[in-house]
């Protein structure tokens, strides 16, 4: 940083975050999946999937806050409609 | 696989703290800028095996760390409207005084006037002003013209000018 940041960090931050981070690619081998057990996982997958279509038609399930959330970005809704809704409701 | 560990690992050498700076720059606090160094390193190194060597790790990096970092902003903006929140104490949420800010009244009144701005200029006059990147860095960063980043450097100047001057 070239200009002062306002801001400081907890002592000895960056030397812990390097660590945190140089862990990263040990941690998504060790979550790899073996071709076979990535099979056994897709078919668990579309059981599930099956389950939860099964589950939707027959239920109406409370959509989550990350669902919402996601669905209002991805219809293009502004910051201002969504403001408009809630404190008119 | 190797090698990619490697130049992974290089990455998190060089750049983690300068990318953290560009990160709290963006989000003001620290919980939330070390929360998305995980995910942004993580999404490196998914799409290491994608990455060009002719293509500027810096640039590749900040890239990632930008679109995360909007895309986090904006999250937490509808968040906070469907919790019946007012969007605009996010200004104060950045610039309270909190254990890891350690800014002077002018600083903090600076930061305070960043945070109205919004997210694009934020980040533009953050790149411009703290970071002193060219405009043809932020360009391949952003995906922006030149132009269009001067423009928008502009205008977030002059908005914090007026904000400054408004608030004495």
């Amino acid at each position: 940083m070239k200009k002062q940041m306002p801001y400081s960090t907890p002592e000895g931050y960056f030397d812990k975050l390097q660590t945190r981070l140089s862990d990263i690619p040990a941690r998504r081998s060790r979550i790899n999946l073996t071709p076979y057990l990535a099979l056994a996982a897709s078919f668990a997958l579309a059981a599930l999937a099956g389950n939860y279509i099964l589950m939707k038609t027959t239920a109406s399930q409370p959509a989550s806050d990350e669902e919402i959330v996601e669905y209002l970005i991805d219809s293009g809704m502004t910051l201002a409609q969504l403001e408009d809704a809630v404190y008119d409701y | 696989m190797l090698e990619q560990e490697r130049f992974f690992n290089d990455l998190v050498k060089q750049y983690s703290e300068p990318l953290y700076w560009h990160v709290r720059a963006m989000v003001g606090n620290h919980d939330d800028a070390d929360d998305l160094m995980q995910d942004i390193y993580i999404k490196a190194w998914n799409a290491l095996p994608r990455f060009r060597g002719d293509s500027d790790p810096f640039t590749w990096l900040w890239r990632i760390a930008t679109n995360e970092t909007i895309s986090f902003l904006r999250k937490a903006r509808v968040r906070a409207a469907l919790s019946f929140s007012r969007i605009d104490s996010e200004a104060e949420r950045v610039s309270d005084p909190n254990p890891y800010f350690d800014g002077d009244k002018a600083l903090r009144a600076l930061r305070k006037a960043m945070a109205t701005l919004p997210d694009k200029q934020r980040l533009v006059f953050t790149m411009r002003y703290y970071e002193e990147l060219s405009y043809e860095q932020m360009s391949e960063i952003t995906g922006t013209s030149v132009g269009a980043l001067k423009t928008s450097y502009h205008i977030a100047f002059e908005k914090i000018k007026d904000f400054l001057t408004t608030s004495d």
